[in-house]
């Protein structure tokens, strides 16, 4: 395998050539970018494409599954829905189902976004207990600021690559050092 | 890993002879692009880089846009770095349109603009270009050469489509001096065209 030869297009590349190679690169991780920062303008979710990560959500969701979100303020969260939530400090999303729903009427205020007092307690499908377990010490309740976002639409074992690509991170690096090179190596036709 | 024995790796390829994948048809076009910019460069003409800097800016600009997305929504993050992620994500994939339409009307298929300036004899400056295609799994490639004198004046044409294997070897190697007679060929007779007007 004659690696030299692989970078031959960019020894014969002028100054400008060279740097339209780059822009090239930089223009393939801005799209990619661009588009997940849109879509979290878009849905009003920090994270607007979550992977799940447990099968406590079976037989709804399975892991691998990739789920859509969105976070609007004008929709409010009952009791059933099932959102997706970080607790603080922690930042892996986990995909559980709203159990309870806590309300006080003298919490409410009305300066605040909807639904900002209220408190939840969540629970995923498949398990046997509530979250109170999964959240920080001393929390009882969840809060609206919690929730990233409640659950749209899923594609089925699709997230599963990310899933690899987490427990495997030689393999995410072997990738995307490999795509990487291939672009910058790859001199396109005009 | 050196080119020869023995002898230093050099960085820039410099003189040696082009040597593509014939089968890539990409590279092909590539080189036989190249070849026929150096014979023109040869020629003594300078070649202008308008239009290429220009989408260049363009791709700058967008590059631009999606790094302050990121540097901004870093240090304010969502939901407060909302409106300029908005304006980053718009304004790009509005740039990204300028860049297709630019690249589909203006640039089309133009290899090179150059330039020859006005000699004692005539005092207009002259416009060179070339445009070329080779379609994917074809194997014809075909050369425009066009001659514009000055600004406004009219542009004469002179084509060739021959098949690339006219000017690449089995081994892949593009044998320049057979495409330089090619080309230089071709500049006659768009001179002429543009004399006998």
């Amino acid at each position: 395998m004659d690696i030299s030869s692989w970078f031959d297009d960019v020894r014969r590349m002028n100054k400008r050539q060279l740097y339209y190679q780059i822009l090239n690169f930089g223009m393939i991780i801005s799209s990619a970018l661009m588009i997940w920062k849109g879509l979290m303008v878009v849905t009003g979710s920090e994270s607007p494409i979550v992977v799940v990560l447990s099968g406590s959500m079976e037989p709804a969701f399975y892991r691998g599954d990739l789920l859509f979100l969105t976070n609007y303020e004008a929709d409010p969260i009952h009791v059933g829905d099932i959102v997706v939530f970080k607790v603080e400090g922690r930042d892996i999303p986990i995909v559980h189902r709203v159990l309870k729903l806590h309300e006080r009427d003298s919490d409410r205020n009305e300066s605040e976004p909807p639904q900002q007092h209220l408190k939840f307690l969540t629970k995923g499908d498949n398990n046997q207990v509530d979250d109170r377990g999964l959240y920080a010490k001393g929390q009882m309740w969840l809060r609206r600021k919690d929730v990233v976002g409640r659950a749209r639409g899923y594609l089925p074992y699709v997230g599963i690559v990310t899933i690899l690509m987490n427990d495997y991170p030689k393999f995410k690096y072997l990738l995307l050092a490999s795509l990487g090179i291939f672009v910058l190596l790859n001199r396109e036709a005009n | 890993m050196s080119r020869k024995e023995g002898s230093k790796f050099k960085w820039s390829l410099g003189e040696e002879p082009v040597k593509v994948d014939k089968w890539d048809g990409a590279k092909v076009k590539n080189a036989l692009d190249d070849a026929a910019k150096k014979v023109l460069k040869e020629m003594g003409y300078v070649e202008t880089h308008g239009v290429t800097d220009t989408r260049l800016a363009i791709c700058t600009v967008a590059c631009l846009l999606s790094v302050l997305a990121l540097v901004y929504d870093f240090f304010l993050p969502f939901p407060k770095s909302k409106y300029i992620l908005a304006f980053c994500s718009v304004g790009y994939f509005f740039l990204m349109s300028i860049l297709t339409l630019y690249t589909m009307f203006k640039e089309k298929n133009y290899i090179y603009w150059g330039k020859q300036n006005a000699t004692g004899k005539d005092s207009t400056p002259k416009f060179w270009a070339l445009r070329s295609t080779l379609r994917r799994f074809e194997h014809d490639y075909s050369l425009t050469i066009e001659l514009r004198r000055g600004k406004s004046g009219r542009t004469f044409e002179a084509e060739v489509t021959k098949s690339v294997g006219s000017w690449l070897d089995e081994d892949g190697i593009l044998h320049e001096d057979v495409f330089r007679r090619c080309v230089k060929e071709l500049h006659s007779q768009v001179t002429k065209k543009a004399k006998d007007d």
